[in-house]
């Protein structure tokens, strides 16, 4: 699970920033531009992934 | 719109947005029976009329609930800061709520446009109601099948699993199609859940307020944009009516949810949407 929770903070960080450029249009209302809400979204779910990975990382411990 | 109008929108925004009978659906509904054929929902006041109806009553759920929320966010912060989860429950609620969040905000960013861009119109939405009342009834059979034949018991909602946090999310989530209501949809995933009615309707509404506020405050920026005109009276009126309404809502039901269920509520939604159906298709509103 540790290594999920890395992946997805991964992930979603990088899902943000093409949506943020305007290089992923999909599931767009505009279709072009730059996407802003994607962009608050994604980072708000890899910063819930990093803090998941944190809590999993001290489980352990 | 006039101020009368903007009046009767708020009113109805926020107690339909809290019973399970669909603001969407009503919005659309009420309008077309009245034949107000001024309002343009695509016009540039409309959109921010419709955003502090939305904070109105977001802020009415807030302070509604300030306690609860209160101590949710500082077990919520306290988990973030020490790294690890506890057994405190306002700890797990929150994160309950947040994990449920997840799927709803995803759900709603990619689909909520086009799907009410479908089903935007009175036909569509009529039949939606209706089915959201049979949505009511049918989870109102399949729990009591649950408890009757499997022995399920109710448990508390800082009991809940995350699977089950998440299906209520995707239950909240049916909510996008224009007729299907938020809490209605929550209540019945979190019935099936092992809720009571009462911590059901209380889970609802507390998963419906930061997804309420989010939609409201991602919309500001729009109010800036070019061509967008903002009525401060009546959007200022309307925010308050609106929250006014929504924390009288919300007040209503928790009592209600005490001691009864949600078929009143599926047989109005059936029965509304039947008539407003038929005159849909008698060509009588469109």
């Amino acid at each position: 699970m540790k290594a999920l929770a890395l992946i997805l903070v991964v992930v979603f960080f990088v899902l943000g920033l093409l949506y943020a450029l305007g290089v992923i249009q999909v599931f767009t209302s505009a279709g072009h531009g730059h996407h802003i809400k994607h962009l608050i979204l994604f980072w708000g779910l890899a910063v819930l992934s990093l803090i998941w990975y944190r809590f999993q990382v001290n489980a352990r411990n | 719109m006039t101020f009368a109008q903007a009046l009767i929108l708020a009113l109805l925004q926020g107690v339909s947005e809290l019973f399970p009978i669909s603001s969407l659906g009503h919005t659309i509904l009420v309008p077309a029976l009245l034949h107000w054929t001024n309002i343009r929902r695509a016009g540039p006041t409309f959109l921010p009329f419709v955003v502090t109806l939305h904070l109105g009553t977001a802020l009415a759920l807030i302070v509604f609930y300030r306690e609860a929320w209160w101590r949710i966010v500082r077990g919520v912060l306290r988990s973030i800061m020490s790294g690890k989860l506890s057994n405190d429950k306002d700890e797990r609620l929150g994160w309950l709520l947040i994990v449920a969040t997840i799927p709803v905000g995803l759900l709603g960013l990619f689909l909520q446009k086009r799907v009410q861009a479908l089903f935007g119109s009175v036909e569509p939405v009529a039949l939606f109601l209706m089915l959201n009342g049979l949505m009511m009834f049918l989870g109102e059979y399949l729990r009591r099948r649950q408890r009757r034949a499997l022995g399920r018991v109710d448990k508390p909602i800082e009991r809940l699993s995350w699977a089950q946090a998440v299906w209520v999310g995707f239950g909240e989530s049916f909510a996008l199609l224009p007729g299907i209501s938020r809490s209605g949809a929550a209540m019945v995933a979190g019935l099936l859940s092992d809720l009571d009615h009462e911590d059901a309707a209380r889970y609802s509404f507390m998963l419906a307020t930061p997804v309420i506020l989010a939609a409201a405050l991602l919309k500001v920026p729009d109010l800036f944009a070019a061509g967008a005109h903002v009525a401060l009276s009546e959007a200022l009126t309307g925010g308050v009516v609106a929250g006014i309404a929504a924390y009288a809502s919300v007040a209503f039901l928790t009592r209600y949810f005490r001691t009864n269920d949600l078929r009143p509520f599926g047989w109005y939604c059936l029965l509304f949407g039947a008539f407003c159906f038929t005159l849909a298709r008698m060509g009588y509103i469109r």
